[in-house]
């Protein structure tokens, strides 16, 4: 089938093209919409915009003010407290949870299925569950004292000091199923054969899983810890629904702070300069872990 | 160790396993007997007791008449609202990506691995850090406090991950296809309908999946870019919690919930293996 | 119809120069073979050819016409994978006719040449199946077929058998020589495997490191390689290199299991004239055998050597002894009364031996 061809059209100088015009929006978008309103909104932090952008630059003023605000410090210790032990609780939960597991049960698929419901709905639902749950009068400290304990007091939803680890508990059962699966994949992808050399060489199942199955899981513990210290930096929806920041501002965390500030009390200024701390937060934890795994690929 | 303690130990196992799950199904159970009680049977009873009477009077008040703030015509208007949201910000996210993955993962050009890093590197960004500008942005363009503009919001920083799906789904594909297809005399658009498309199917599921459930279950967006009248669910769902017209009704809020978690909830349950493949595709480096 | 001419062709990845100038001349009808160890640029070359990846400089014209800067799709040439590329999706006759679906040749012409490219391939069976439901084997039957169907200029084959067990590479190899032979279309076929190459080719270009070392028949390849990497690359066992003192009459001073020989060689007096010292001595192990009194003349000399590994392979023995403190491999008849350890009498024919510049490899002749 020896057809005619004619030298490069037109048509072909396009099909050559098409890669790149197919990646042009894509790459517009992320341009503006990324990198350029990250500049935009560090450039406006550094201004005295309020209800609306104004560009007269007055340095350092907004970060001043936001670090002085009592407000922003308890949003920070709060974010401190609630990174700490959210990722702390949900690891210990899950890794268990998936060793457990691990041990070839029976009704293994149901029980995952139950552990991960959870990330299938939404912060927002999961606050009001738990915020009915917690309720002082009605929720826990009503069926504790049903059940006899009369004395039984369980407020922390509208107790200054303990309203964040409310937040900790609906989090923590929101996520540590994830966390589950994630360990789990882990462990299944050890090489059986290690775990047979182990016992061979008298290690207990405590042990080889200590000594021999942990340490593999090291990348699993990286990964989780990035995503879950990523999902309390951006954490905002639950905080909202649950507590909505109280009592008072009790329960804030740094995005709430953000969100009020920027469009509630038009502070503008303000509101891009705490972005801009949370943008650095996350890079600070970011980039180690990218820079650990390109390495790691570009060895592989 | 003896056999004894082996199956003690496997008992203790499956008891703490059972433990967790009950811990994990209380909060759904709690909703669910709360939101089939009337106001009387929660006031008096125990939050553990199954209703007395069951009675769907919650779920139509919550559906149809509850009050979000200064009006009381329910969830339903923001039910629809958010899929029509959904609907296209899911479908133009997810062809847009699967475009984009079979670009970056066969038709690589120069700086296009850069591109993918760039674009990798968004997933992480911290939404707060655009929020001022994107509502300055849709402002300018007429699209603030609308359903497109929020579609286009979700499109815009959804591309990162549904292009991070495909790419690694596509790079797997042997490259040898696209050569023998060439020869073959397909041309791009040809080899992406007939090789590529039809081996697809999962990693669609999985990225329709994943969008929309990170889309239905937005609150930040939501509560920034819309207005009166074209509030997501999410949003509708928190001020109907926190509106108090006369007494607080638990049952309406705990029906409200579910009828807010029940579309995500529902895919969960007729495709989990899915929306597992997505969580730690998109969770590894996402 | 289908003759290839590469001319100058060069191509770059950043800084790396993969293929340095590459010349050859493919006629109508020849089976063409490129052979070299994995990184030499074959492949690469391959790709240049079927338009896969564009020249970096030089020209590539087919029967006569310029189709350097063409798509693949316009040079009408059809190619054979080395994982067989078959679309996954497609059932086997679909993935034969797509070719000529996407050149826009109508169904019943398509379903024709379907039937007569299965025949030939004995695949009529299988025509239903995907490809996931057939062996090795069979894939390979069916990448052969996409490519027949469209009767191309030209067909590009890359490693087509290096997927399949020792056994189906033989009878495919067979049969892809019995297939040329029929079609009498233009072959180029990439493999590392030089049995491969000595069996199918017309003619043989050997890479490295992105330059032709050498262009010619198996035979050309085999008796009078270019230099020593082309001797090393092809034969198997590979030919003996023994680092060798000249001595002042020309001959060779080798030093075997204690005695000292000294192997006058018919390039012997070329070596005296231009008084070179040193010289690798280029030897195929069929060159030393066990005593063969019909092949007694000049250039055979007799000795003793000790072997002190043998590896019995059938037909003949491979028996590995020292020259020189080397390792040299000694194909010797089974029935040769070999015993590790006792001394062997052999044979070694010096008629064809070869001889290298230590220091380049290049051939002296």
């Amino acid at each position: 089938m020896h057809q005619t061809v004619k030298k490069q059209s037109v048509l072909d100088l396009l099909e050559a093209w098409l890669p790149k015009i197919i990646m042009a929006p894509t790459t517009l978008a992320m341009i503006v919409c990324m990198y350029g309103f990250i500049v935009w909104t560090g450039a406006l932090s550094f201004t005295k915009s309020r209800m609306l952008p104004q560009w007269d630059f007055v340095g350092f003023i907004q970060y001043e003010k936001l670090f002085a605000n009592p407000r922003w410090d308890v949003a920070i210790s709060n974010l401190v407290v609630f990174g700490v032990l959210f990722i702390a609780i949900s690891l210990l939960i899950g890794l268990v949870l998936a060793i457990f597991l691990d041990q070839k049960i029976r009704g293994e698929g149901a029980i995952r299925t139950i552990y991960l419901y959870p990330m299938a709905v939404s912060f927002v639902v999961t606050g009001t569950a738990w915020k009915w749950i917690l309720n002082p009068g009605l929720g826990i400290e009503k069926m504790v004292r049903d059940f006899g304990f009369t004395d039984f007091e369980f407020r922390w939803l509208v107790d200054q000091e303990m309203a964040i680890y409310t937040i900790v508990i609906a989090a923590v059962w929101q996520s540590s199923g994830f966390v589950m699966a994630m360990f789990l994949a882990g462990l299944r992808s050890v090489d059986d054969s290690l775990i047979k050399a182990a016992q061979i060489d008298g290690a207990s199942a405590w042990q080889s899983y200590w000594h021999v199955i942990l340490p593999i899981l090291r990348p699993v513990f990286f990964s989780a810890i990035v995503i879950l210290s990523h999902i309390a930096i951006k954490s905002f929806d639950l905080v909202q629904a649950l507590t909505g920041g109280g009592p008072g501002y009790a329960s804030d965390l740094p995005a709430n702070f953000m969100y009020t500030f920027a469009f509630n009390r038009a502070q503008m200024g303000i509101g891009a300069a705490s972005a801009m701390v949370m943008l650095f937060g996350v890079l600070a934890i970011l980039v180690p872990y990218l820079y650990s795994e390109l390495r790691g690929s570009n060895r592989g | 160790m003896g056999n004894t303690s082996m199956s003690v130990g496997r008992y203790a196992i499956y008891a703490c396993l059972v433990i967790f799950a009950v811990l994990y199904l209380m909060p759904l159970y709690v909703m669910i007997t709360t939101s089939l009680k009337d106001i009387e049977e929660i006031r008096q009873g125990n939050l553990l007791a199954l209703p007395a009477a069951p009675t769907l009077y919650a779920w139509a008040k919550a559906w149809g008449s509850a009050c979000t703030g200064s009006e009381c015509e329910g969830l339903a208007p923001f039910f629809f609202n958010s899929i029509r949201i959904v609907v296209p910000a899911v479908l133009i996210s997810t062809l847009i990506g699967a475009l984009n993955g079979y670009v970056l993962a066969k038709w690589r050009f120069r700086g296009s691995e850069f591109l993918f890093a760039a674009l990798l590197f968004g997933c992480f960004i911290p939404f707060q850090v655009i929020l001022l500008p994107m509502a300055r942005l849709l402002a300018t363009f007429g699209l603030a406090n609308t359903v497109t503009g929020l579609v286009l919001v979700h499109v815009i920083y959804g591309v990162a991950f549904t292009t991070l799906f495909f790419r690694n789904f596509y790079v797997s594909v042997p490259t040898e296809l696209v050569k023998a297809a060439q020869l073959d005399g397909a041309n791009f658009f040809q080899i992406f309908r007939h090789i590529f498309l039809p081996i697809s199917l999962p990693i669609f599921t999985v990225t329709i999946i994943w969008q929309f459930t990170q889309i239905w279950n937005d609150f930040l967006f939501g509560v920034v870019y819309s207005g009166q009248g074209t509030q997501p669910i999410t949003v509708a769902l928190n001020n109907l919690v926190n509106t108090s017209v006369g007494g607080k009704e638990y049952n309406v809020d705990m029906a409200a919930a579910l009828i807010a978690a029940l579309p995500t909830l529902v895919v969960y349950v007729l495709a989990g293996k899915y929306f597992v493949r997505g969580l730690t595709a998109g969770a590894v480096k996402g | 119809m289908g003759s290839l001419t590469i001319s100058n062709v060069t191509k770059t990845f950043g800084s790396t120069e993969v293929l340095k100038g590459i010349n050859i001349d493919i006629a109508d009808g020849e089976f063409l073979i490129l052979v070299g160890p994995s990184g030499c640029g074959k492949s690469t070359l391959m790709n240049t050819i079927a338009g896969l990846e564009e020249v970096t400089t030089g020209q590539l014209l087919l029967a006569g016409e310029d189709v350097t800067e063409r798509s693949p799709k316009d040079r009408d040439i059809a190619m054979v994978f080395q994982s067989y590329a078959l679309y996954p999706t497609m059932n086997v006759a679909r993935n034969i006719s797509f070719g000529l679906e996407m050149r826009g040749v109508p169904k019943a012409e398509r379903d024709q040449r379907v039937q007569e490219v299965s025949t030939l391939l004995q695949i009529n069976h299988l025509l239903d199946r995907k490809p996931s439901q057939l062996s090795g084997g069979q894939r390979q039957r069916v990448a052969m077929g996409r490519a027949l169907a469209r009767s191309p200029r030209v067909y590009l084959f890359d490693e087509p058998l290096s997927n399949l067990d020792a056994k189906l590479r033989v009878e495919m190899r067979t049969e892809i020589k019995k297939l040329h032979k029929r079609l009498g279309t233009t072959i180029v076929y990439v493999t590392h495997d030089q049995i491969e190459a000595m069996t199918l080719a017309d003619r043989i270009a050997v890479m490295k490191d992105g330059v032709v070392q050498q262009l010619g028949t198996p035979n050309e390849i085999y008796d009078n390689p270019a230099n020593q990497f082309v001797a090393g690359f092809m034969g198997s066992p590979p030919m003996n290199f023994v680092p060798c003192e000249v001595n002042s009459d020309g001959s060779l001073a080798i030093d075997t299991s204690g005695h000292s020989l000294s192997l006058m060689i018919p390039q012997s007096s070329t070596l005296k004239a231009q008084n070179i010292h040193r010289v690798i001595l280029g030897l195929r192990p069929e060159m030393l055998t066990e005593p063969k009194p019909e092949r007694v003349g000049d250039s055979v000399m007799a000795l003793e050597m000790d072997f002190d590994v043998t590896e019995p392979m059938g037909a003949d023995t491979i028996a590995i002894g020292e020259w020189n403190g080397i390792e040299i491999l000694a194909r010797l008849s089974p029935e040769a009364g070999l015993r590790a350890g006792k001394k062997t009498p052999v044979q070694v024919d010096l008629s064809k031996v070869i001889l290298f510049e230590p220091e380049s490899g290049e051939r002296i002749r």
